[in-house]
């Protein structure tokens, strides 16, 4: 397809510079139209949901302290390997106690495919986005600071944390078969196969 | 004596008489689009010799891929072209996928056409609003970046991302689309033709603009061609070369749509062809939309995230670990093929090219990254030497280089 170009101005036209006058025209327009700039610090964005955030430890009702199972998932998989774990083995229950859960948060890359691993939805990665600190230990979270991350993560959701589903511990037109028990959780219609939206001109067959 | 040194640019250059100098613009310099720094040698006003150089963002990205599987590379091309990080994801896993011999379900191959499209068109929007801004007209930049932040806002819907997105898996994608999603995207394309309208009506036939950009920077077909220019550049001389309609991945061949191409092979004929595609990318989504089938959105035979090869031994070794998460495997294949592959896809700045050598340990033994931004650079003396200093500013941004993606 050959691009088209606006015709060549006139005589009339270059006197008037209309496409200047037509230019301004449309800047003062927007003079009057509803502003769209967000006043960043005083009006915060609005964080869409399973957005890649601050690292958390999700903290369990029962128990009070976390999910980790010492799978090790999140740690092989992570791309810049900035999780470690350390763990022992509990021989009287047969299972594996973690000792201590590392997240060198500057070095992570919020790829999300350590939570999205995990099989017990144990980790999370809030909606929390402003936490810049003056040095590098702030940002260095152990299994206590990842915990109260998740309390701060609570608070600011309120009552909605109850209800609160990760899109990546159970990730949307993903079967329920490729997922542990853990991850079938109670999701929207639109996440499950069943539910998903198609197209206008698409006619599900059923 | 004078002599005129260039064919399009006829200004006489006196003759060794102490007068040339060098400069050297950048790395920090706000009209070089990141931190490339460009060797010029002047007479005047006028460059004699222009010499870009970069390396200053230089990463390591082929080195790294070789000590990361497959999946976790995929957060590597988030990094090249950092503003159109999708693209680049999908150019990667398309790839992958030839490798191993993975078919993507259809509705994965529409989902990823949608956001390679979205991608264009936010890559383009910056592109449009800087090269503006460099030249002089600044109103456009505020406009493009409305629309450009409805993009990314859809984009953090969809992935949790804004700008590095790792969305797409090897094999499909890691998300469906959401109602909301695909909602707001259908009232964004409807609207989208009216807004390319109003940065039209600022510098379409704004004398200033068409002073800055006709007849500046011209590249024959044959030599954009010899300089190995891809993309718009290219398009912009009359060289009809465009994968998704020549060498169709994804969804790319059960959509309609039209390859623009210029003829002066000037700044403003590839202005032309960007804007147009534009309008095509428009066109492509809202089809996307409207063929959106049911099914699966990730193939039964994509690669484990976790541990592509140990889940294999797994399945073999009877343990009934397996099974959690995400976890699949390649069928019928014990390991990765050896070989090596190059697979090139269309992102907005050209043509995206992966060359894998493997040899079945499934990391990759060499990666190699053929980015549109490294041959566009190097393509830069051709349009500069001979003319001003201040066009080159505007050779720069017609370019629509993105330094991450040239030094890698």
């Amino acid at each position: 397809m050959q691009i088209q170009y606006k015709p060549k101005r006139n005589l009339l036209q270059t006197i008037l510079h209309s496409e200047i006058m037509q230019g301004m025209a449309f800047t003062l327009k927007q003079l009057f139209a509803k502003p769209i700039t967000r006043q960043y610090p005083q009006e915060k964005p609005e964080i869409k949901l399973g957005f890649r955030g601050q690292h958390a430890l999700v903290r369990d009702q029962e128990t009070g302290t976390s999910k980790c199972v010492a799978c090790m998932r999140c740690v092989t998989v992570c791309p810049s390997r900035c999780i470690h774990i350390r763990f022992h083995e509990d021989e009287e229950r047969g299972c594996r106690v973690v000792d201590s859960y590392d997240i060198e948060a500057l070095r992570c890359v919020y790829c999300g495919f350590c939570e999205e691993v995990c099989p017990v939805n144990a980790l999370v990665l809030t909606e929390i986005f402003e936490y810049a600190a003056y040095n590098r230990e702030s940002i260095f979270f152990d299994q206590e600071r990842l915990l109260a991350n998740w309390d701060a993560f609570a608070d600011m959701k309120g009552s909605a944390i109850n209800g609160y589903i990760n899109p990546f511990w159970r990730p949307r037109g993903i079967p329920e078969r490729e997922l542990t028990a853990a991850k079938r959780l109670d999701v929207p219609d639109e996440w499950t196969i069943e539910g998903q939206v198609v197209g206008n001109l698409v006619k599900r067959d059923q | 004596m004078t002599r005129p040194i260039s064919k399009t640019v006829n200004v006489p250059v006196a003759d060794g008489d102490g007068e040339r100098y060098t400069l050297k613009m950048g790395p920090q310099h706000p009209a070089t689009h990141g931190v490339l720094r460009v060797d010029l040698e002047l007479d005047g006003e006028t460059i004699i010799k222009c010499s870009p150089q970069v390396g200053y963002l230089h990463r390591g990205f082929d080195k790294i891929a070789e000590n990361r599987t497959y999946a976790q590379s995929l957060i590597l091309t988030d990094r090249l072209d950092y503003i159109a990080a999708m693209a680049n994801n999908v150019g990667y896993c398309v790839a992958v996928e030839k490798l191993l011999g993975i078919s993507v379900p259809l509705r994965a191959k529409y989902i990823r056409t949608i956001v390679c499209e979205m991608s264009r068109i936010a890559s383009h929007l910056l592109w449009l609003a800087t090269h503006a801004l460099d030249i002089g007209a600044m109103t456009v930049f505020l406009y493009c970046f409305r629309e450009r932040e409805v993009m990314l806002d859809l984009f953090e819907e969809l992935c949790g991302a804004r700008l590095t997105f790792s969305y797409p898996r090897i094999g499909g994608v890691r998300q469906d689309v959401t109602r909301n999603f695909i909602d707001v995207l259908q009232r964004f394309v409807a609207e989208f033709p009216t807004h390319i309208g109003e940065y039209e009506t600022l510098i379409d036939t704004n004398r200033i603009w068409l002073k800055r950009t006709v007849g500046i920077g011209v590249l024959s077909a044959a030599e954009a061609l010899e300089l190995g220019l891809t993309g718009a550049c290219l398009r912009g001389s009359g060289v009809d070369y465009d994968i998704r309609k020549h060498r169709p991945y994804d969804a790319y061949d059960l959509v309609d749509f039209e390859v623009p191409l210029g003829s002066d092979g000037d700044i403003y004929a590839r202005y032309r062809c960007r804007m147009e595609e534009l309008h095509q990318s428009a066109r492509i989504i809202q089809q996307c939309i409207d063929q959106l089938p049911p099914g699966p959105i990730i193939s039964e035979d994509a690669p484990d995230l976790v541990m592509p090869l140990q889940g294999q031994r797994k399945v073999e070794a009877g343990s009934s670990t397996y099974g959690t998460g995400l976890i699949r495997l390649l069928e019928d294949k014990g390991e990765f093929p050896v070989g090596d592959i190059y697979v090139s896809t269309e992102v907005p700045k050209g043509e995206l090219g992966f060359y894998f050598i493997s040899d079945g340990s499934g990391r990759p033994y060499r990666m190699h990254v053929r980015s549109p931004s490294f041959i566009h650079i190097s393509a830069l003396p051709a349009l500069a030497e001979g003319s001003m200093i201040a066009d080159l500013i505007a050779n720069i941004g017609t370019l629509d280089v993105v330094l991450g993606e040239c030094d890698r």
